[in-house]
Formats: C-alpha cells, structure tokens, sequence
C-alpha cells in the first residue's frame, strides 16, 4: 500500500525530471553523429516517455466494482424499459457489455429476450386454491408456491434444492433457468435472494461479481496471491503494464509481471523453458557461492553484484561472475563485461560423438548463463523491495534525525530505490531477450551487450551509491556537511539511470532497428560492429580519466558538470559534446 | 464407499423417497406407452422393459433400462443404462451406455422417469442406421471396472438422432 502511493509519487516527480533534462538535451542536441544515430532517435520520441506514464487503467475495489455494475444495470434498465433484474441478466448474457446489449435489443428484441429467458407477458400464478408443485409433486397452498415469470409453480423447499444444486456447480448458476424442461424462463437474483439459502444467496453475489470482471472483455483480477482488486484497461494507447494497488506490477495482456522490453510470447516460452529445465537449475538457486579465493560460503544478502568476503579474506569480486570486481569497476579501466556470454571456443578436431556432447553442455550453459542472471537479478529486486520497506518505516526518520533534514526532504532515497527496483526489473527480462536473441544477428547481439552491459554498470553505480554510500550518512553521530553532495549524486544519478533505461527499453521493444541490414548506409555488419568495438574502447578510456572528476565529490559539484543523458557520464561545463560517446 | 461412482448406494433421503413413490402410483395409473416396470421391492433401482416403436429399425425388439437413483433425487439425475445387449444405435455404447443430455447436463428436477423413457423411445426411433458409436471400442475400454456413465464428460454432437 504504502510503496504504491509512492510509485505514483515517483510519476509525478516525471516532469520536474524532464525539465531538469531537456536543458542537458538541449546543450548537446547537435551532437548527434552515425555512431549515435540510435541514442539520437531515442530523444527525439521523449516526449512519448511523458505520455506513457498517464494512466490507461484504473484499478478498482470490490465497492468500486459494484457501483460499476451497479450503474451498468441502472443504465440498461432505464434505455430499455425494463427490471433491474432483468437489465442484470441481460448484461450478464452479453459479457457486461452495454453497448452491446443496447445494439441487440434494439436489433431483435424478441429473440433477444428468447435467448436470455425474458418474458414479453409473465404469467401470473392463480392466487387462490391449490397448487401442486412440479417437483415433489405434493399439493400447497398458494402461500408455499413460487414461480418464476413463466408462472411454473414449485414449492419453497424443492426451490431451495434446485437453487442448492445449481450454486454448488459453481457460476453456471447465473444461468438458472425455471425447473421445468419444457420453459425457458430465467431466475435472476430477486428469485435467489427469496428462495436461496443464506449460503446461496452470499455465492451467488460472489459468482455474480466476478462474472462482471472476469466475463468482462476490459477488466481482470490483479493475478497477485491474494489480491482482491480488480483493473480496469483502457485499449488502444500505452503499454500492458499496470501497476495494481497492491504493489504488483503485471502485464495485463498475460497477467505474468510486468516483463517490458520483452513480448509476451518470449515471456512464456521463457516461463515454460524455465519448469523445463527447473531441476538443471536447482542447484543454482541455492544462494550461497564460495568465495573464489577463501572458499568460504557466501550468502548474498544485499541487493547489488558487488560482494566483499568477510575479514581477514576481504576478497572483492563479482556475484554473477565470480571475477575479482577490481576488473569490474571504472577505478581500474576495466569495463563491466560479465553480462555477456560467450560460447566455449571448439579448438581442435572433435569426433562426431564428443562434438555432440559438446553440444549439449554448452546448450545447457548458455542457458544456465541467462537463467542465472535472470533469477540473480529477480532476487535482488525482492530484496531491493524489502530495503525499501525498511527504509520508509523506520530507517528513513533515523537519518532525517541524524541529518537533521526534513524526512520530505529525503524523497531523493525512496525514488532512488523504487528506480533500483524499477531497473533490477527490466535488467531481468533482458537476459531472457538475449537468451532469444538469434545468434547469428552478430551486430545486433554485440550491441545488445554492449547496451546491456552498460545498463548494468549504471544500476549497480546506482545501487551501490543508494545502498553503501547511503550507510555512512545513516551512522554518522551527527549531520555531515557532504549530505547535500550526497543528494545532489543520488539525484543525479537516479535520474540518469531511468532515461538510460526507458531509452533501453525502447531500443529492445523495437527489436534494435537502428542495427542491421536497413541500416545499410551507416551500419553494414562490418561497420557497426567496428563501430561498437570503438565505442567500447572510448568508453573505457574516457571513464577512467572521468571517474578523477567524480571520485572527489567534496570539491565537485553537480553544477560545474552535466550529465549524458544517455551514456550518463559526468562531463565537465567546458565539452560541449560528452567525452565518453560523442553524443 | 464414499466414492461417487456408486451414486445410487446411498439410500434415498425422505424427499427422493415421497417422490419416487408418487412417481411410482402415477406410473401404475398411466404408463408411457410400450414401457412395463418390473415389480421388485427395491425402490432405488427400476428395471424397466420396452418394446421398439412399429414402424423403427427397433420395432418389436426388446430391450431392459436400468434405472439407479441417487440420494437427492430429483435434484440430481438418475443413472439410466441399457442392460446388455443394448440396441445398436450411434448414442449408445455396447456396455450400455447412453449418450442423451438430458440424463447429465440437461437434467431438471422437474423430468420423471417416464420422461426419460418417452425421450429414449424418440431416440430410437429417430436412427436411420443400426451402429455403434464412432468411439465405441475406446470408450468401453475406459470404462472397465463399472466406471458409472455420470462420470463421463459428454458431448453431445448432434441432436437429430
């Protein structure tokens, strides 16, 4: 509940960030050469990033859905003339759809009503003498006796019995039509909540509410384990994700979580590989690894890939690589590389069976590569969730006493967190996009990496600074004057990363376009992979000459650089186009 | 013993029990025609002898329903099959089995058994062609250890034989 108020918070702190951009945007908008065609286009369509943020679903409670239905019925009732109880059973007949029903009473009204069980002229019972029931074949008085609108007579206990049957076979009793095999008439609620027992009466309402959303073409059940709110999606505009009130973000389309920059169809194919294959990977999803060096078993606890082994080993290394994470980081000019896979170099004369062999073991690990990093990073989303619980009921007004800050000035942490969870997410679903990622496209894969890698870099530069660099601020004995350095990094950095990644996202949603044979004039498959290579190279270059600059944060301030909107690099004021790629 | 294929173990409640009986009398006074229920004293299970309709491929031939009811009869549908050898038709299986809604789906409290046997009699007689089901061999071999018809998930093709 309370992280969703702020994920809406976070959407409307949208446009202060935009504003804050489009000054960076504006600086280097003529920047734009063949190597950065692709970042160029991104830019251009930022205004799409606005949009995509304006709601196209509603979520609704249970009072919200009835008053819905509610209206619905009201609505039919009062264009056609008719019952509420009827204008229900209409409804119910044509999927809740008013509209609809509107279009085909006003069509053919008689069959209509012969379809739904309507009847133009009820039939009245006498309301005298006896009457005998068409069940139990016993005789009553009129006082006994019910019938629907067809006049069929039963008594109140065979009712009660026929209801009981019909209920307990589940939904199919919004059907219900009048005992008798020869009639057609149907039994709406009014007849349930007379005749039903109170168990009966309670399930009928029950299937009757989640008819209205389930048979409903526009609304579905938040698919979250035990969620009981109900979304409401409006087609046409905007992406399938949705974010329910629960906090569960899924994708409306295929009710999984939400799974952007990757299609639905991947998403289950990946899902059914993954039940496929789940006892390959158990071994994998036990959370601790040996230190590389000590041997020791690690249990990773916090959310980002940089672990620390314990005293006296204090070995750095990479989680997913198992590398020492000095060849990770900027500080040593090496570049953040583990998110790539490369197939294990055949050397060498194999024979038929050992090649086979070879086959399927790499097979297997390609997968395991992907599904590994796919699971890491779902995991460290959970636990990013769990520190950002913590943060919000507890943590964040022990540092607004220790700072002395106002906790609404503390906002900057929890938008940078719900970004670490925001990224952690995508980050996710892209190793199930380079897991199907044909191999063969070597231009569009290198560059895929090169993005993928890069989006890595930046989240755990993001991840590390919201969850290390915050820790010292939060045990500090007093308020420390490079609190509002602190802020103005996070900051910065927060908002970086959301445009790297949305620009991400639309990259792999439209399948990188900007790399492969369209692209013949600037990027044939030659060129384009030179022109990553190169890239790289620069990027490692000039991020160990940058990182100087920023690695001293009491003297440097933000104002003295701008940031690279897509590359996120610090520049100083004085380049007029970003050191690292040119943009 | 609890288990759902023996509907028809479970003895009768109070309601089933009024009803058969009236069922019963009304039989006696007025039965469908060409149909004779066999007198036993076992209310729970009818065994009812029928002649073919003249004029039907199943004209002067003799066939045996057997007729099981369950605890809470009316409100849940009798177990009707043919005693073999069962007539060959396209709706019913050689085990005895009979492919007609409205002994599953399409049961309503308000059918009888004489009901029931007026609609099997117009199902013979409406066959133009003396065979079994398409799927008879699979179906009687699913059906071994006398797996009761109630637990099969018809479907009902066609409604014009």
């Amino acid at each position: 509940m309370e992280s969703d108020d702020d994920m809406h918070d976070a959407n409307d702190l949208e446009s202060v960030d935009e504003d804050f951009y489009s000054d960076v945007t504006g600086e280097v908008s003529d920047g734009g050469d063949a190597e950065c065609d692709f970042e160029d286009d991104l830019s251009d369509e930022s205004d799409e990033i606005v949009s995509r943020h304006q709601q196209n679903y509603t979520v609704l409670n249970e009072t919200d859905i009835r008053q819905r239905q509610e209206e619905d019925i009201s609505r039919v009732s009062a264009v056609l003339s008719i019952l509420k109880i009827q204008a229900c059973l209409l409804l119910r007949h044509f999927n809740w759809s008013v509209s609809k029903v509107h279009d085909e009473w006003f069509a053919d009204e008689k069959n209509v009503r012969k379809d739904v069980g309507l009847l133009e002229k009820p039939v009245k019972m006498a309301n005298t003498g006896e009457h005998k029931c068409g069940i139990c074949f016993e005789v009553y008085p009129r006082n006994v006796v019910s019938a629907a609108a067809c006049g069929h007579p039963f008594c109140s206990s065979c009712w009660k019995g026929y209801i009981g049957t019909s209920v307990s076979d589940g939904p199919g009793c919004l059907f219900l039509r009048c005992p008798d095999p020869s009639c057609n008439a149907a039994i709406g609620q009014d007849m349930i909540n007379v005749l039903g027992s109170d168990e009966d009466q309670e399930k009928y309402a029950y299937y009757l509410l989640r008819s209205y959303i389930e048979d409903n073409r526009k609304t579905k059940w938040c698919p979250a384990p035990g969620c009981e709110f109900a979304v409401d999606f409006i087609f046409g505009c905007g992406s399938y994700d949705v974010s329910c009130n629960c906090s569960h973000i899924f994708c409306w389309n295929c009710t999984e979580e939400a799974h952007r920059p990757v299609d639905c169809g991947t998403v289950a194919k990946w899902i059914l590989k993954n039940s496929a294959e789940s006892e390959n990977m158990n071994w994998l999803l036990a959370n601790s690894k040996p230190c590389p060096r000590c041997k020791r078993p690690i249990e990773k606890n916090q959310g980002c890939m940089h672990i620390t082994c314990t005293p006296p080993c204090k070995f750095e290394f990479c989680w997913l690589c198992l590398g020492p994470w000095s060849k990770h980081g900027e500080r040593t000019g090496g570049f953040y590389a583990c998110n790539r896979y490369e197939a294990a170099k055949q050397e060498g004369v194999y024979d038929e069976s050992e090649r086979r062999r070879e086959i399927a073991k790499n097979s297997l690990e390609r997968y395991t590569h992907y599904y590994e990093r796919w699971a890491t990073n779902q995991q460290s989303r959970q636990k990013a969730f769990a520190d950002l619980r913590s943060m919000q009921s507890d943590k964040l007004e022990k540092l607004s006493d220790i700072q002395s800050q106002p906790v609404s000035m503390l906002r900057f942490i929890i938008d940078a967190m719900l970004q670490v969870i925001e990224c952690r997410r995508v980050l996710k679903w892209t190793y199930a996009y380079g897991y199907y990622l044909p191999e063969h496209e070597h231009a569009k894969r290198q560059f895929f990496e090169y993005l993928q890698g890069e989006a890595e870099a930046g989240l755990e530069r993001l991840h590390q600074c919201a969850e290390k660099e915050l820790q010292v601020y939060l045990e500090a004995e007093g308020p420390i004057d490079e609190f509002n350095d602190f802020r103005s990094k996070l900051a910065g950095l927060t908002s970086v990363t959301r445009n790297y990644f949305e620009n991400l996202v639309k990259a792999l949603e439209h399948g990188l376009e900007d790399v492969g044979p369209n692209r013949q004039p600037t990027c044939t498959k030659t060129s384009s992979s030179t022109n990553t290579a190169d890239k790289v190279k620069k990027a490692v270059k000039s991020r160990a000459s940058g990182n100087g600059s920023r690695s001293a944060p009491a003297t440097s301030s933000w104002d003295s650089h701008w940031m690279c909107e897509q590359c996120t690099f610090a520049n100083p004021n004085s380049a007029s186009a970003c050191e690292m790629c040119e943009h | 013993m609890t288990s759902s294929s023996a509907p028809s173990r479970k003895a009768l409640s109070k309601i089933a029990c009024n009803r058969l009986q009236k069922e019963l009398v009304e039989w006696q006074v007025s039965p469908p025609a060409g149909f004779k229920h066999k007198i036993t004293d076992n209310l729970q299970r009818w065994i009812i002898e029928f002649v073919g309709a003249s004029g039907t491929l199943y004209a002067e031939e003799t066939y045996q329903l057997q007729v099981d009811f369950p605890e809470h009869y009316p409100m849940e549908a009798p177990q009707v099959v043919f005693i073999p050898p069962a007539p060959l038709h396209p709706h019913i299986y050689s085990n005895g089995h009979i492919c007609l809604d409205i002994l599953y789906d399409s049961w309503s409290p308000a059918m009888t058994v004489s009901s029931i046997c007026i609609s099997i009699l117009s199902m013979l007689s409406s066959s133009t062609e003396k065979q079994r089901p398409a799927d008879n061999d699979r179906y009687i071999k699913n059906c071994r250890n006398g797996r009761s018809p109630k637990e099969t998930r018809w479907w009902f093709h066609d409604d014009k034989v």
